[in-house]
């Protein structure tokens, strides 16, 4: 069995990496260090240590529940049933990373276009970027590992060597999704020590990498520079090295978005599929290419990728913004999983887990009041946050509405009843939802 | 000394890896059987809908361990753990006391018999 996995350790790391270090975070780094100082590495390491205690918890639940595609939201649906998970997943995860991903997006062609002034509008390299993505990810998996391991590594040497060389919500951004390693569980070689084991680490690695940042951009950089420049990075490396610093960093913000964007695209089409598999979208995001990859998924996330850099949706005066909008969305979805820990443990107190938390409850209760106080800190500004809560509040609205409509209508199920486990274990099954198809058409016969 | 005997009936698949975990906590005999049988699902897949009505007989092994009682609970612990994937179909356990081994070739008994 485990012969035929295919990702070893030092993918894992690399998806995890991946996934963490995105262009956008070079901004939120920047700005965040421009406004607060040193003092940001303090923002920074408590944002970091958050998001260590999370990744434990959903370290746990993948082995409460292994292997699974969907991974939060299968572990969602058996703790709080369908209509969180609707929300918390649509919500949290698409709505996010679509946000985040033409944000990501956005700042490609920004730093392309401050450092070279091409005269081409920056959609036309982030399209160009993304539609290589898109044909790499349909290529499978084994691809996707290659492309990821070149890519972050070359990320990590870049920062480490331009570290030595040279706001709490921001702070968060810099740390989320290590979680996205989950749905390589199946593809993973020794999964049960790999899975949380990359995800810690990958944290570990970037904190102390983007400290490092921070003490070069102390020493080349005014911090008010900092504060207000789109592209900060690219101001830094200039600062260090000339030309060739400002070089250096466009070539690391071609591999923080390719390795974010590439991470994202794989991420979520599993993540469709294992929603589909649950029956909380369309069976259609099941099917898969002779390569493996589940091609509808690509398509559509990549498409929407696409079309909202085209049509210049994600205007680079208020990407700050848009990540904070998502950041309390991603951070409530956190919380979501840490609860969904202490319910599976009141569940299933005896079920052999091969990773526990330690500690007992302590650590999930941490975690929840941890993205808690980041979410009512997500800016210091109470006009800026009152208006990212108002916008996520109407999204909420729009989600639970949604959610509301799937459950009654196409469920047919209550909203808040958890599923059984097992049941959620055998929708993994690709044929779950073909065995039932042919029951229920022979019952309506 | 006392000793326990685990049976574990599971299904063909991770065989390799229980050997080896077993082999890790001390464990240096195994027999394997190779059986048919169904659980309280009357051997239906976990992705069909409804319950077969009579019993379909599955592939299985028993895999039989003969532990002192001393290390019963962490080669049960390491069982679990080894088979566990949240699935049905993970197996059951069974442990019953052994009032005495003996070794034929040499006509040792009990400890000695299982060293």
């Amino acid at each position: 069995m485990d012969e035929s996995k295919k990702l070893g350790f030092p993918s894992i790391l690399a998806t995890g990496v991946g996934l963490i270090v995105a262009t956008s975070c070079l901004l939120s780094l920047g700005q965040g260090a421009g406004a607060l100082g040193t003092g940001f590495i303090v923002s920074m390491v408590m944002a970091c240590i958050i998001n260590i205690l999370s990744a434990l918890c959903m370290a746990e639940l993948n082995a409460v529940m292994p292997n699974l595609t969907g991974g939060l939201a299968q572990y969602t649906l058996a703790g709080m049933g369908p209509f969180v998970t609707i929300v918390t997943m649509v919500g949290g995860y698409l709505l996010c990373q679509t946000i985040a991903g033409s944000v990501e997006c956005a700042m490609f062609g920004n730093t392309i276009n401050s450092a070279f002034s091409t005269g081409l509008p920056s959609s036309f390299f982030c399209i160009l970027l993304l539609a290589a993505l898109i044909i790499v990810n349909l290529l499978g998996v084994d691809m996707f590992a290659k492309i990821q391991d070149v890519v972050v590594y070359d990320l990590v040497i870049s920062l480490v060597l331009m570290g030595l060389i040279g706001i709490l919500g921001l702070a968060f951004f810099l740390f989320i999704g290590c979680e996205f390693v989950i749905p390589l569980s199946p593809n993973a070689r020794n999964a049960r020590r790999n899975i949380p084991l990359g995800m810690v680490i990958s944290l570990v690695l970037i904190c102390g990498m983007q400290v490092l940042v921070i003490f070069g951009m102390h020493h080349y950089t005014k911090w008010a520079d900092l504060a207000v420049s789109a592209s900060p990075h690219v101001l830094y490396g200039t600062a260090l090295l000339g030309k060739a610093g400002t070089i250096w960093m466009v070539l690391v913000s071609v591999f923080a978005v390719v390795s974010t964007v590439n991470s994202c695209i794989n991420f979520l089409s599993s993540m469709c599929a294992g929603m589909a598999k649950l029956s909380l979208l369309p069976g259609v995001f099941c099917r898969k290419n002779k390569r493996g990859a589940y091609y509808v998924g690509i398509l559509m996330i990549g498409g929407i990728m696409i079309f909202v850099n085209a049509t210049g949706l994600s205007n680079s005066s208020s990407l700050s913004f848009m990540i904070l909008v998502a950041m309390v969305f991603w951070m409530i979805s956190y919380i979501v999983q840490d609860i969904n820990v202490l319910i599976f443990r009141k569940q299933f107190p005896r079920m052999p887990r091969t990773f526990r938390v330690p500690g007992g409850p302590i650590i999930p209760i941490l975690a929840i009041i941890g993205n808690a106080f980041m979410i009512f800190h997500i800016d210091g500004d109470p006009a800026v946050r009152n208006s990212i809560f108002r916008i996520d509040g109407i999204c909420f609205i729009i989600l639970a509405l949604y959610a509301v409509l799937w459950c009654r209508l196409v469920l047919k199920r209550p909203l808040f009843k958890h599923y059984e486990m097992k049941d959620v274990m055998a929708m993994e099954n690709d044929l779950y939802l073909l065995a039932h198809k042919q029951t229920k058409r022979k019952e309506d016969a | 000394m006392e000793f326990s005997k685990i049976e574990v009936i599971t299904s063909l698949k991770r065989l390799g890896s229980l050997k080896s975990a077993l082999g890790k906590v001390g464990v240096h005999g195994i027999t394997v059987v190779q059986a048919i049988g169904c659980g309280v699902q009357n051997g239906t897949q976990e992705y069909e809908p409804e319950l077969n009505d009579e019993m379909e007989l599955l592939p299985k092994q028993i895999v039989i361990v003969l532990v002192e009682n001393s290390k019963v609970d962490e080669v049960v612990d390491v069982i679990k753990k080894e088979l566990f994937t949240g699935h049905i179909g993970d197996g059951k356990i069974f442990i019953t006391p052994i009032s005495n081994v003996i070794r034929v070739r040499t006509g040792e008994e009990g400890e000695d018999a299982l060293k």
